[in-house]
This record gives structure tokens, sequence and C-alpha cells, in this order.
């Protein structure tokens, strides 16, 4: 095991590690930045060493001065939490080269997870399925009917040189695909220099569902079941639960299995993280893999009882995971509310500035993760993230009746925050059924997804 | 610092002379008004001063009271950085921080013990008489080395180096911020040091003598 570790990270991660190292028995020491200097786990962390500017190019994401820091602690590890250096597999290489663990898969299981392309076709390969798609680039008009057919309408056609949702373009029925292709290799042309296209099955109204796996040095792994991370707001999420309301008990356990059995294949090595769409049929669909703790870990934490990040530093220390599959018998049900510094109501604007009074809610199977503190200055250059709520119950409903209590209890004075927004999905009635797809705030937006609450 | 010289009026069209004379204008701000502004930034917690002198017109800013480090970089899930490049910390880092006293910003070294702050150190007082200093900080995290040919009394032009802090064997200047006569040392050569701590103590030039550098500008 390790005996001092630097936490290469900030805010509420950043003090979930320290207490995983504690409860390990390790001492810690926090790296932050100029504006970080008066938060919390720089407050209760056993050493605190300022590594550079508020800006994040030289501090939170400079690799020398990361393990520089390590180096004149005396850290033998470091973690480097999520975001930031968490999957840089250079990083990841530069550490080891300075004799220094890295808390998390090693480089070259990084270095094979990098691309979301080569991945896909790596887990593929080893049976886990993608969003079908044209066998290639589209040649002509002939060859995409053919393959829409194969595929099954709608689809979506795609510039092979594209990105960021640019010059995509969705087809419903046959009659409408000549002209669709015409449109859409001009705008790629336009847009990238190069009008190649290729086609995917469009997944309406999706879900979105991962699954824990934590795998040792030795290829012993698990799964610790899925989360349902399908309420969102421009890609992002805010709210996570598990189990998942979209699936059934046998459809869940096979896709867990499904992941595992494709990980361990790859060669995956520490804690991670399988992403997939789930469409209205119940079909999966792998997307890609997340090399790190995620920030919506602590709903697995919940239900299994497993400490994921403590998990994370013993794999990485070389320890084997001493837990076989049927040890991990999930319990009940519970939600994770991502308390943003965001103003719903004008497009989520993030905020900035003094916290001036702060209760945490409490109570049966309520666990808060936070940083924030009454008085402390929530800087401006870095992510929303305030605290994260998560609540248990025996099952769903005990869990959203929880949650309602646990939000009118929860306080942040002096900023504005997404609380509203999480009051109106607690009564938004897609939500309750567990109907919930990807695009259910953006569909209508953050201030009409209020202000429909507010009616009922 | 952020410090800016600027001509109020376009610069077109000028002649030699002309030119020379805003040479001088430029070496005599450097030289006086400069160190005096650092001093009264220094002293007043204030975020920004300006000067206007005929023509020309001063305006010093502290480095982090500017907003331009706003918009850091956020991470979208699925991007992957770029490889990191060992060995480079710090580039540019502005190596003048006029001593603030606030206990805020006051270096907080490596503190050790559960959770406890450590007692703020007594910073130097800018504003007691005839102790006008400034302070060489850290440009990163590292192991500092002092110049060994420079001693308490020396005299040294803003800019001039102190020492370095080694990152991963990669020196990173300590510089002057100021003109003035070397104080102490606050570390020792082969002490770790963390970004920002204060290394050197300098006395201000133009204040403890008077050594053919004009008088400071009026007090406000």
């Amino acid at each position: 095991m390790f005996r001092k570790v630097l936490i290469a990270n900030r805010g509420e991660i950043a003090l979930r590690i320290l207490r995983a190292a504690r409860s390990l028995g390790m001492e810690a020491v926090v790296a932050y930045s100029e504006a970080d200097r008066e938060s919390l786990p720089v407050q209760l962390a056993d050493e605190a060493i300022c590594i550079g500017p508020a800006d994040a190019r030289r501090s939170y994401l400079s690799a020398p001065a990361m393990i520089s820091a390590a180096i004149v602690t005396g850290c033998d590890a470091i973690h480097p939490g999520y975001g930031f250096l968490s999957e840089d597999e250079g990083f990841a290489e530069v550490v080891r080269a300075h004799d220094l663990a890295f808390i998390g898969p090693p480089p070259e299981v990084l270095d094979r997870f990098a691309s979301k392309e080569s991945t896909r076709r790596l887990l593929g390969g080893f049976g886990l399925p993608t969003i079908p798609g044209s066998d290639g680039l589209l040649r002509d008009e002939a060859h995409a009917l053919e393959e829409a057919d194969r595929i099954g309408f709608p689809v979506l056609l795609k510039p092979s040189a594209g990105g960021g949702g640019k010059g995509m373009r969705m087809v419903r029925s046959p009659r409408e695909l000549e002209a669709a292709i015409t449109i859409c290799r001009s705008e790629a042309r336009a847009a990238f220099g190069d009008d190649s296209l290729y086609m995917e099955k469009w997944l309406d109204d999706n879900r979105h569902v991962e699954v824990q796996v934590a795998v040792d040095r030795y290829g012993h792994g698990v799964h610790l079941g899925e989360r349902d991370c399908s309420v969102q707001r421009r890609h992002q999420k805010i709210v996570e639960e598990a189990p998942t309301p979209a699936l059934s008990p046998a459809a869940r356990a096979e896709l867990s299995e499904h992941a595992i059995r494709a990980v361990l294949a790859a060669g995956y090595e520490n804690v991670g993280t399988l992403e997939f769409l789930v469409d209205r049929e119940g079909n999966f669909y792998f997307i890609e893999i997340n090399c790190r703790i995620q920030v919506e870990h602590p709903v697995t934490e919940m239900l299994t009882g497993i400490d994921l990040v403590a998990t994370q530093i013993r794999i990485a220390a070389g320890e084997p995971l001493g837990l076989t599959q049927s040890e991990i018998v999930p319990r009940g049900h519970a939600i994770e509310f991502r308390i943003n510094a965001e103003d719903a109501g004008a497009d989520f604007r993030p905020q900035a500035g003094l916290v001036e009074r702060f209760m945490s809610p409490g109570g049966p199977g309520v666990r808060v993760d936070t940083h924030v503190y009454a008085g402390y200055e929530v800087p401006p250059y870095y992510d929303s993230l305030l605290a994260k709520l998560i609540v248990w119950g025996p099952d769903r409903p005990t869990a959203i009746a929880r949650s309602r209590v646990a939000l009118d209890e929860l306080l942040v004075d002096g900023l504005i925050t997404n609380v509203p927004i999480h009051q109106a999905l607690l009564a938004n009635e897609a939500f309750l059924e567990g109907r919930m797809t990807t695009n259910l705030l953006d569909r209508v937006g953050g201030a009409a997804f209020l202000a429909a609450a507010a009616r009922t | 610092m952020a410090g800016r010289t600027r001509r109020s009026t376009p610069p077109d069209s000028r002649s030699s002379d002309d030119r020379l004379v805003d040479h001088q204008a430029i070496d005599r701000l450097a030289d006086e008004l400069l160190p005096a502004l650092m001093a009264k930034l220094g002293a007043s917690g204030l975020g920004e001063v300006e000067v206007r002198e005929g023509n020309w017109k001063v305006r010093l800013r502290r480095p982090d009271a500017g907003v331009e480090a706003a918009g850091a970089p956020r991470r979208r899930s699925g991007d992957r950085p770029s490889r990191a490049q060992p060995g480079h910390a710090g580039h540019g880092h502005a190596p003048a921080a006029v001593e603030t006293h606030k206990s805020g910003r006051d270096g907080k070294a490596m503190s050790s013990g559960n959770g406890a702050h450590p007692e703020p150190r007594e910073a130097p007082q800018p504003s007691s008489p005839g102790a006008r200093r400034a302070v060489a900080t850290s440009p990163a995290v590292g192991i500092f080395n002092g110049r060994s040919d420079l001693r308490p009394g020396a005299w040294v032009r803003a800019g001039d180096r102190l020492g370095a802090v080694d990152v991963l064997g990669v020196p990173q200047e300590v510089v002057a911020p100021v003109d003035g006569v070397l104080g102490v040392n606050l570390v020792e050569s082969g002490d770790a040091v963390e970004y920002g701590q204060e290394l050197v103590l300098i006395e201000l030039a133009g204040v403890t003598s008077g050594g053919g550098h004009g008088t400071p500008a009026a007090e406000p």
C-alpha cells in the first residue's frame, strides 16, 4: 500500500479522495491553485501545496507542477480524480518515469482506450453491441438506400471528417434519402473539405445507462451494476440513479455481464465505466469507456456498500480485488443530484461568488459530498459543481420522497443554484414514472422546464 | 506585474528627436515611477493604480486582480488531453508579486498539522517608515537554488536573476520584481518551495536612499 498520496484535483473529489486515503491509513497532500487556497480540502489536508495560478493549464493541468509537488512533499502516489489529468496517458507515463504510482489504469491501458473509435471496434469485437451503421462510407444513392434498408429507418447521415454534430442529418424515409445525401455532402464539403458520408441508426428518445466495473492487475474483475444518467442538460449529467428504471432486472444483469466480459477480454485494469445508449425497445449500444472514477460513483457505493475510491487505490497498489461477483449485492435505490452554481432560468449560466450560508440536509440514507461551507467563495475559473446530494431508499418511491425532503432542507445562500431544477424534476411526470430520456430538459430548456413545474 | 506604458496620442509620423524624448521618458518612468508605484499598489490593497504624466500614462495591475484567467478549459467527456510534456511549468510567470500583506495571500507553505492554518507570517510592512520592501516569489513548485554570488546588501535591478526553482530538473528563474537592495533570503538553497512562496526580500530603491533616483510620486 502507498504511504502518502498527492491529490491532484480540487473541489468535492479532492475531499472524497482525502477521506479514502485516510481510511486506508495513508497520508495525503492536497495540491491546489492560488484560487483554491481557502477551499475545504486544503484546510482539512495533512499537507497542502500551492502548485500554480488559477489558470488550470498552469496548475491542475500541469503535469510537471503536479509531479514536482509530489516529489518535494515525499509522496509515492498521485490520485488524479476526474477531469484534468485523470485520463491523460502521457501524464500517467511521466508519473511512472518518476517512480511514482498513478492511481488509475496503467498508461498502456489508457493508451489502448484513448480513441473512441478504436475502443468501439475493440470492445465490439469482444461482444459489445455498438450503434448499427453502414459498412464503411456511402458510395452512392443506391448503396445508401441498401444500407438504410438493412439498418432500418430512421437513420443518421454523418460526415466522415466531421465532429461536434456538424453536418449531421436525420432521415426518416427512403423518399427523403436522396435529397438529404445531396445537402449533407455539400455541407460536409463546405465545413470539412471532404464530402464522404457514413450512416448510423438514429436512436430516438434514448436513455443513458452506464456500467461500473473494477478489475485488478491479475485479471480478476467484477461489475457493480449500472447507473441511469439520462437526466442531462446539454449532454452534461445532472441526476444519476440506480438501478435504471429503463430495464428489467434480467436486462440489467445481461448488460452488466456483457460489459465486464468485454473489458476483461480487452485487458482493462482498475475501476472504470462503460457508457451505453439504450433505445425505447431496451436495446443497448456501447458508446465509450471512462478510465477513471466518475462524479456519480457514490450512487453505486450507496447500493453496494463498496468504497470505490479505496478500491481504486488498492488496485493501483497491486492488491488483489478480494471480491467475487456473488459478494456484490446491490440493495435499494439511490439518486444523486448534482448541485451546481448555475442559473437554470438564464441558460444555465455558471455563477461565482460568496456562499453566505450553507446547510446540509440529513436523515436516513442522505449523503452530501461537498467542499462548500458558509463563507466559502466559489472561484469563477472551474466547473460549477458545488455539492452532490445522494439519497438512498429501499425502493425508488422512498428514495424520491426522501430526496424531496433533502432538497428542501439544503440551503445555499448567496449564489443561484440548480436546486429548483431538481425540485421541478421531482414533480415531472416522465421522471416520476421512470420514463426520462436524455432530451427531457433540452427539449424545452431550463426556464420552460421550471415554469411547467410551477404550474402543476 | 502587468505594467503597461502607453502614449495617449497615436505614434504616427514622429521625428527621431521625438523618439529620443520618448525613450528618455520610458527610461525615467521605468527607473523612478514604477518602483514607487509598485510599493504604493502593494501598500494600498488596490487591484490597479494609474498615473498620468504629460502624454504618458502608466497603469499597474496586480497579477491576480484581472479576470483574464476566467474560462479555464473545461473537459468534455470524450475529450482527451494532449500528451503531457515533462519539464515545462510556469511559462511567463509574472515574477513580481509586490507584497500585499493580506492574510489570505500570505505564503502558506506546505503547512503541517491537522487542518490548522499556520499563524500568518509577519509580512513585511511596506507602509512602515523606511521599510518599503518587495518580495521575489517562487514561479513554480520545486527546489529553490539561490545565487551564491549575491549577498544581502547587493544592489539589484528589476528583472535581475536571483536564483531558480528547479522543477523536475528544469530551472525556473526567480527574478527581482523591482530595483533595490537585497535583503535576507526567506528560504535556504535546497529548500522545497511552493508556487507563489516568498523567497527573497528587496528594499525598494528610491525610498531608502536618494542615490540619484527621483522622489516617488506624491502620496494620494
